[in-house]
């Protein structure tokens, strides 16, 4: 029954016209003390999203306090003027809403998915944060405790302790801000003080470092009338100043090995730098990774775990397990793991990953591997359009980093407009061996202190 | 690397909503109150049987230009322990690696050019199609999910392969806490039914053959042991069509109903250990038989389940992670299948923790089944579900799983519209009643993973002690 399969070749060989795009509404504005406010009205369902964006994360933490960034976002649950301790968490659910913060490399968030008729309490409980959050020493010392455990329960206490992105990063770069632990050391994160916690908060939580966006079933001017209710008399402050995170240029591979007591297989992590963004060879090398590890037909899954049988999984991406490609504002690893079987080696991983890349190199990618790549990030783009974090994430990340929330709809015409030969190009410039790190973590009963976190 | 500053200054100049002009206020220190209540616009719902017996759903969800579908074949891994273990597991996984006219690679090739996803796999009482797409789409995407079920085809290359994987995925998985836990757990709650089962050994995958694949394929992936859940951006009467034609050669065959044993009935506290040297955490996980997903009891243990530890401002989490610090992410929940079901509880805590930690989650236990829940804490629990009910039909996949637990399980077609009132009804000592029956510690079972040399003292004063190794033998007992 070959004709069918060829039947189904040419048939997507052309490249696919788009349905018609959903155009993302987008009302935005700023309060005079610097706050930017971003609206995208949706009444697809009788709900909306509320969500803060302050510009700081893991990058900009203080040294000697690892992981103080995400430490700091558990503060903000610990009540302010009129909001007691965790009370933030009561409002929201007896209100029918679901809530939680995430910190990341470049912005910490804060969220709530409420009822549309709830829009204006979720904007008052924001702003209450905002401008006065109480943290007491007690307070402190309890979610230091739960942090602790955070840790333990992501990191200490399982195989592979997240090794491909907490190891990766803090071996693949060299300046501090992308090298160190982000989770946070223990005995750093013990280490806080509350003068630590002022600092951070008047430092970076001013209004004129955030972003507030608001998605779902609203009336924009009603939900602008909230925000300079409760927003417009919070003070601002100095601008924080953007120390330099700029990575350099990685001149040759890297190889690490890691040992892990509680792994049963072994497992490898690969991370390649790359370009900025807003570099124009940027898209083409999503797409590249697309048609080079993006999914099951992808050619690395294909070469090793249906060809060779040597790996047990793919899984790869921009931002990965932290966000997508869009919302972070610096140095970015390319990331690439898979858990192997035994018997098997990391030489011969990287042969064949060399391999393929090679073919790349030398021929490019067929024009319906780059017509489906195209298709299938647009698919996943749409994705994010669904959800009101989703959406609400995309508009504050290209608020906070690029200016300009209106890029939602502009951003996948630049994935669209991706040559053949750019692609090819990528692949030269950035899956080279010499710009990549590689950690090779296998099995070890007897490595304790994997188990302990110790580095 | 930043975006240049005078880009983000140009965008603030533009903006026009919020104007300087407007007068700085104070401070408020009340919260505001709710808006107008808005109603949950229900999506129009409509059922179609296909000649072959294939139930088809469909709710149009026009948010964004994608589609996504559910089928669901009435056989599980808790249906079929009359033959193999992972036999369910095996023939989902490797429906989408071949079918008649399709390779493995040809399937994932389609996926790709459609921006779609196609998994196949069995929970206890289904094998599920979870399936999407870019709307643009449908009817390829139906027919990938109807090649999968109707014509898979088994090769014998990709059956070796699959059986190989399993067998080291499941070796990878023992070495997780969450996995360990989860499997003694449901072992120790459900004994020999067959809702015990959650991965097979080496032993019973070898025995697993291709026939048996094929066989338990064209017996149970039947249009009349199915029905098809579709919620997206289309027109239905197109769809209708395209269903017709994508289904079209799927051949009839039987709804199977499988005989289930009752589940066994606990009669005193047991704490089940599983021993993984050098954890840092004691994962605890505690509970007990509840009920099928239809019995009377399950709008009111769903909420006792808010109140316990299935939200954030749970009494659990107030309790051990607020209060005590001992935990960073306490929870509970109430998993409820077609024949059976439990109540689970849980939290990973430092070692040091491990003993005062199990006091304060059977201390909860206790409370919910002895004293009232309060009005208030009561309000805010229907409140959260009846809010999180409508957030989470919002999305194609939230309303999509939901409809399709209505077939899967047979509960009324009102379901959706009846949910609110159910929850709204709920009273105080109705909670404690069903808190009595379906939350009594004194026959609970404890599982834990964690360092045994570095916690037992603080576990054996909860009661008798079975200790495991990670692959199930028992190492030692202690009463």
């Amino acid at each position: 029954m070959r004709w069918t399969l060829l039947l189904f070749l040419i048939a997507s060989l052309p490249a696919q016209a788009a349905s018609v795009a959903p155009r993302v509404p987008v009302v935005s504005s700023s309060l005079p003390n610097g706050l930017r406010v971003v609206i995208s009205e949706d009444h697809s369902a009788p709900v909306a999203t509320v969500a803060v964006y302050y510009g700081v994360g893991f990058r900009v933490e203080p040294k000697g306090r690892t992981g103080f960034a995400h430490l700091f976002e558990h503060m903000m649950f610990q009540g302010s003027a009129n909001v007691k301790k965790f009370e933030h968490a009561k409002y929201v659910e007896a209100n029918g809403g679901n809530l939680n913060g995430s910190t990341r490399l470049d912005h910490t968030n804060y969220f709530e998915d409420v009822p549309a008729d709830r829009v204006e309490l979720a904007l008052w409980l924001e702003s209450d944060r905002m401008r006065s959050l109480d943290v007491s020493e007690e307070n402190l010392e309890n979610q230091k405790k739960v942090v602790s455990e955070e840790v333990r329960v992501n990191v200490l206490n399982q195989p592979y302790a997240a090794f491909e992105w907490l190891d990766l990063w803090m071996n693949a770069n060299r300046s501090w801000p992308n090298a160190h632990n982000f989770y946070g050391d223990l005995t750093e994160l013990e280490a806080a003080t509350i003068g630590d916690v002022r600092d951070f908060f008047k430092k970076y939580y001013a209004p004129n470092n955030a972003v507030l966006v608001v998605v779902g079933d609203v009336d924009p001017a009603e939900v602008s009338s909230w925000v300079q209710k409760y927003f417009a008399d919070i003070p601002k402050a100095a601008t924080p100043p953007r120390p330099d995170v700029s990575e350099p240029r990685q001149t040759a591979e890297k190889r690490l090995a890691e040992k892990d007591a509680l792994a049963s297989l072994p497992a490898l992590a690969i991370g390649w730098h790359l370009p900025a963004q807003t570099a124009p060879d940027y898209a083409a090398t999503v797409l590249l990774n697309t048609i080079l590890q993006g999914d099951d037909s992808s050619r690395l899954y294909q070469r090793l775990v249906k060809e060779k049988e040597i790996s047990l999984d793919w899984t790869a991406g921009v931002n990965l397990g932290l966000g997508n490609e869009f919302d972070y504002d610096g140095p970015m690893l390319l990331t690439a793991r898979t858990t192997y079987k035994p018997g098997h080696t990391a030489d011969e991983i990287l042969r064949e990953v060399d391999g393929v890349v090679a073919d790349i190199q030398a021929r490019g990618v067929t024009p319906r591997e780059l017509a489906d790549a195209k298709v299938r990030f647009r698919s996943a783009y749409y994705d994010q359009l669904e959800s009101g974090f989703g959406k609400a994430n995309l508009l504050a990340a290209f608020t906070l980093f690029r200016g300009d929330p209106k890029l939602i709809n502009t951003v996948l015409a630049t994935f669209e407009s991706v040559s053949a030969a750019q692609v090819q190009a990528a692949a030269k410039t950035y899956l080279v061996a010499s710009n990549r790190t590689v950690i090779d973590r296998v099995p070890d009963p007897k490595a304790k202190d994997a188990a302990k976190g110790g580095r | 690397m930043r975006a240049p500053l005078s880009v983000l200054r140009v965008a603030v100049v533009v903006a026009t909503l919020l104007v300087a002009a407007a007068a700085s206020q104070a401070e408020v220190k009340t919260p505001p109150s709710p808006g107008k209540a808005r109603p949950v616009k229900l999506p129009a719902i409509t059922e179609r049987t296909l000649p072959s017996g294939l139930l088809v759903v469909m709710a149009p969800l026009r948010n964004v230009p994608k589609v996504t579908a559910v089928l669901s074949l009435g056989v599980g891994n808790g249906t079929e322990a009359d033959t193999h273990a992972g036999l369910a597991t095996l023939a989902a996984r490797v429906a989408t690696e071949g079918t008649a006219t399709r390779t493995s690679k040809a399937i994932k090739e389609e996926l790709r050019a459609i921006g779609g996803y196609l998994s196949v796999a069995a929970d206890s009482d289904a094998t599920t199609v979870q399936a999407g797409s870019l709307s643009e789409f449908t009817p390829r995407l139906l027919a990938l999910v109807a090649d999968v079920v109707a014509h898979p085809s088994y090769p014998d290359k990709e059956v070796a392969l699959a059986k190989d994987n399993l067998v080291q995925e499941v070796r990878e998985q023992r070495s997780q806490p969450g996995f360990l836990g989860n499997e003694r757990f449901l072992k120790a709650v459900f004994g020999s039914h067959p809702y015990a089962f959650v991965a097979p050994d080496e032993k019973q995958v070898a025995a697993i053959a291709r026939a048996d694949l094929a066989r338990f394929a064209s017996r149970y992936y039947a249009p009349g042991n199915a029905h098809l859940v579709l919620v997206g951006d289309f027109d239905v009467a197109t769809l209708a069509k395209e269903v017709d034609k994508a289904f079209a050669t799927w051949k009839a065959g039987e709804k199977f109903e499988p005989a289930m044993p009752a589940p066994p009935q606990r009669d005193k506290r047991q704490i089940y250990f599983v021993d993984r040297p050098g954890s840092v955490q004691s994962s605890i996980r505690m509970g007990n038989v509840t009920f099928p997903r239809k019995d009377d009891d399950y709008f009111v243990m769903r909420t006792a389940n808010v109140i316990y530890g299935g939200s954030f401002y749970s009494r659990l989490t107030r309790n051990i992670r607020e209060g005590k610090g001992y935990t960073y992410s306490p929870s509970s929940s109430l998993d409820t299948r077609a024949h059976s079901g439990y109540f689970a509880a849980s939290a990973s805590v430092r070692n040091e923790v491990t003993g005062a930690t199990i006091l304060e989650m059977l201390y909860e236990l206790d409370r919910m089944r002895v004293l009232p829940v309060t009005d208030e804490e009561l309000q805010a629990a229907k409140s959260y579900s009846i809010g999180n009910f409508a957030i989470e039909l919002a999305s194609q996949s939230g309303l999509a799983g939901r409809l399709n637990t209505i077939y899967v399980y047979g509960l009324p077609r009102t379901f959706l519209e009846d949910f609110r009132a159910r929850i709204e009804a709920i009273t105080p000592a109705q909670i404690e009643a069903a808190a009595a029956r379906h939350l009594d510690t004194y026959r609970e079972a404890i599982a834990i993973v964690g360092d045994w040399s570095q916690v037992k003292d603080q576990v054996t004063p909860f009661g008798s002690v079975t200790v495991y190794t990670p692959e199930g033998e028992v190492k030692g007992t202690f009463d």
